[in-house]
């Protein structure tokens, strides 16, 4: 057996189910990322994303399912797993009284890392902070305590990074730096999942999982993702203009080429291929509409006598 | 466990010192409150008619006082760290449940027993009376009041997910204290059900010890029942706050 196989997934997840109330904040939701990758969560607000984030980092206890993670149980194995973790929720969740240096100091010392102040150098001058270290968190804007939440996700070097939406609020500029920083830990082995709703940053992973509802909708590349949108192809005629809509443009545009035969009539040939984010938009609109259909199927069934 | 209670314990007390408006309310509302009991009771003629001296109740008052404050304190500040994340944080940073409740019970009741102090002084000056005699007994209680009291807030404070959900737990918890602690009514002359009920009271521990020490001049050692059983209470609710203190959602 290789070493490779040997290792267990990052992150592990089978059938999660979690309800508040009334409310199916996740249904069977499954997924498995593999060690050593950028693994993308996707969907719109309230699609369950943070519910299952918090599953993960063992700060929720399913009603249904199990998580493993790094091939421990997220909830009875939490506290071996929360060492090998890093951890920034979608709120910057710090001290706003204290420094960032205090907010580092307090919650690294947890881990009790034996070079707690060379580590808390090293993620402050990361996120552009060192000079700032001592000035109360309330000072800050939302994208520096943004910054100061990643830095705190990062002190103690953690195998597995699970991050809720690191870029909100970041600018550009650091957003770049961020990345670059998430594709170094990549190289070093580290696991990094994130929800975004960036459709650039969901292209930068190495695979994307859109959520909706609290279930898995699809899990793949980015590219086998956008790769599933439709290209619009347009030719404008000599007398009119025809546009077809193809599902696989590479092998149908030459039928319609062909067509024409790309005579001195065809003006202008011009191909619109859907976004990632229209392809995403597309298949949450699908997927809904498949559930209104399943739901009035199911009723017009009961009603029946 | 220690590394971690203490740490906690040190951040709280650092955030305290940095929220001036905060830290000048927490410690000059109750001197302003005992100011105004004062003048309110000693403007009632009718009382001293009665025989009753305000200055006699004067350090009773200032434990329920203590006690008030340093519940709606702690509790209202876990409910915080819950909303924000930073409790969240905390354990997903490696704290357990029971160092988090014993570094906030070690945290506030750093504070409480500066307030007990600053409330005692000027109750001392302002009602003239005279604690020589009976300080340790009357230190140690109020302290071991102010534990129970941040004890009684962390565990209240697992029952409410926002601060808004604190304010139906204030009274449920304040207004049996003056009713049945034996402070305003002699628990004796409660009924039956009430002198039992009264068993539930923290507070009640409290003032028999001070009503033994202060009016009726007994020896702390005769009060060593209600002292421990004070304690037993802090103990028990410590206890249960560690455990019905929320790790997962």
């Amino acid at each position: 057996m290789s070493a490779a196989s040997s290792t267990p997934p990052a992150i592990a997840i089978e059938t999660l189910e979690k309800r508040y109330g009334d409310i199916r904040a996740l249904k069977g939701a499954r997924l498995t990322v593999a060690p050593g990758q950028i693994f993308g969560l996707v969907g719109p607000n309230g699609s369950g994303k943070t519910t299952l984030i918090k599953a993960i980092c063992g700060i929720l206890k399913p009603d249904r399912g199990s998580v493993r993670v790094l091939g421990l149980d997220a909830g009875h194995d939490r506290y071996a797993v929360r060492k090998r973790l890093g951890y920034m929720p979608q709120t910057p969740a710090l001290y706003d009284d204290l420094s960032p240096a205090e907010n580092l100091q307090f919650f690294g010392g947890g881990f009790r890392l034996p070079d707690l102040n060379d580590r808390l150098r090293a993620v402050l001058e990361f996120v552009q902070l060192w000079d700032r270290r001592n000035d109360p968190l309330f000072t800050f804007s939302g994208g520096m305590r943004q910054r100061i939440s990643l830095a705190c996700a990062l002190l103690h070097d953690p195998e597995l990074l699970i991050l809720d939406e690191p870029t909100a609020w970041v600018d550009p500029a650091l957003r770049q730096d961020f990345w670059d920083h998430f594709s170094e830990l990549r190289s070093r082995g580290r696991t990094i999942f994130l929800s975004t709703n960036q459709m650039d940053e969901a292209m930068r992973c190495d695979q994307v999982t859109i959520i909706l509802n609290g279930k898995v909708l699809v899990t793949e590349t980015p590219e086998s993702i956008h790769d599933r949108g439709k290209a619009k192809v347009t030719l404008d005629l000599s007398d009119a203009r025809r546009t077809e809509e193809f599902a696989n443009y590479e092998e149908e545009l030459p039928r319609l080429l062909t067509e024409y035969g790309l005579g001195p009539q065809v003006k202008r040939i011009s191909l619109k291929r859907q976004t990632l984010e229209e392809v995403i938009l597309s298949l949450i609109g699908e997927s809904i509409a498949g559930e209104e259909q399943s739901t009035e199927s199911q009723s017009g069934k009961q009603a029946q006598p | 466990m220690i590394r971690n209670v203490h740490l906690i314990a040190v951040r709280i007390n650092r955030q305290f010192l940095r929220d001036r408006r905060f830290l000048g309310l927490s410690l000059i509302v109750p001197l302003l409150l005992m100011l105004l009991i004062k003048y309110v009771f000693e403007s009632l003629p009718g009382l001293a008619r009665l025989g009753v001296h305000i200055s006699d109740y004067s350090i009773l008052l200032a434990a329920y006082l203590v006690h008030f404050l340093a519940y709606i304190l702690s509790t209202i500040v876990l409910v915080r760290d819950r909303v924000t994340g930073t409790l969240a944080r905390m354990f997903v940073y490696g704290y357990r449940r029971r160092e988090i409740v014993l570094g906030y019970v070690a945290g506030y009741s750093t504070i409480a027993a500066v307030q007990t102090a600053l409330v005692l002084i000027l109750t001392k000056y302002l009602f003239d009376i005279k604690l020589a005699s009976d300080i340790v007994a009357i230190v140690m209680t109020v302290l071991a009041l102010a534990v129970v009291s941040v004890g009684l807030g962390v565990f209240i404070s697992n029952f409410a997910r926002n601060e808004g959900q604190v304010f139906p737990f204030v009274p449920m918890v304040i207004i049996p204290s003056a009713l049945l602690s034996g402070i305003a009514i002699p628990i004796p002359d409660l009924p039956q059900v009430l002198q039992w009920c009264s068993y539930l009271v923290p507070l009640r521990y409290a003032v028999d010890v001070l009503r033994g020490v202060v009016l009726e001049n007994r020896s702390f050692f005769d009060e060593l029942t209600p002292f421990f059983v004070l304690v037993g209470v802090g103990a028990a609710l410590l206890a249960s706050a560690s455990l019905s203190l929320r790790e997962r959602e």
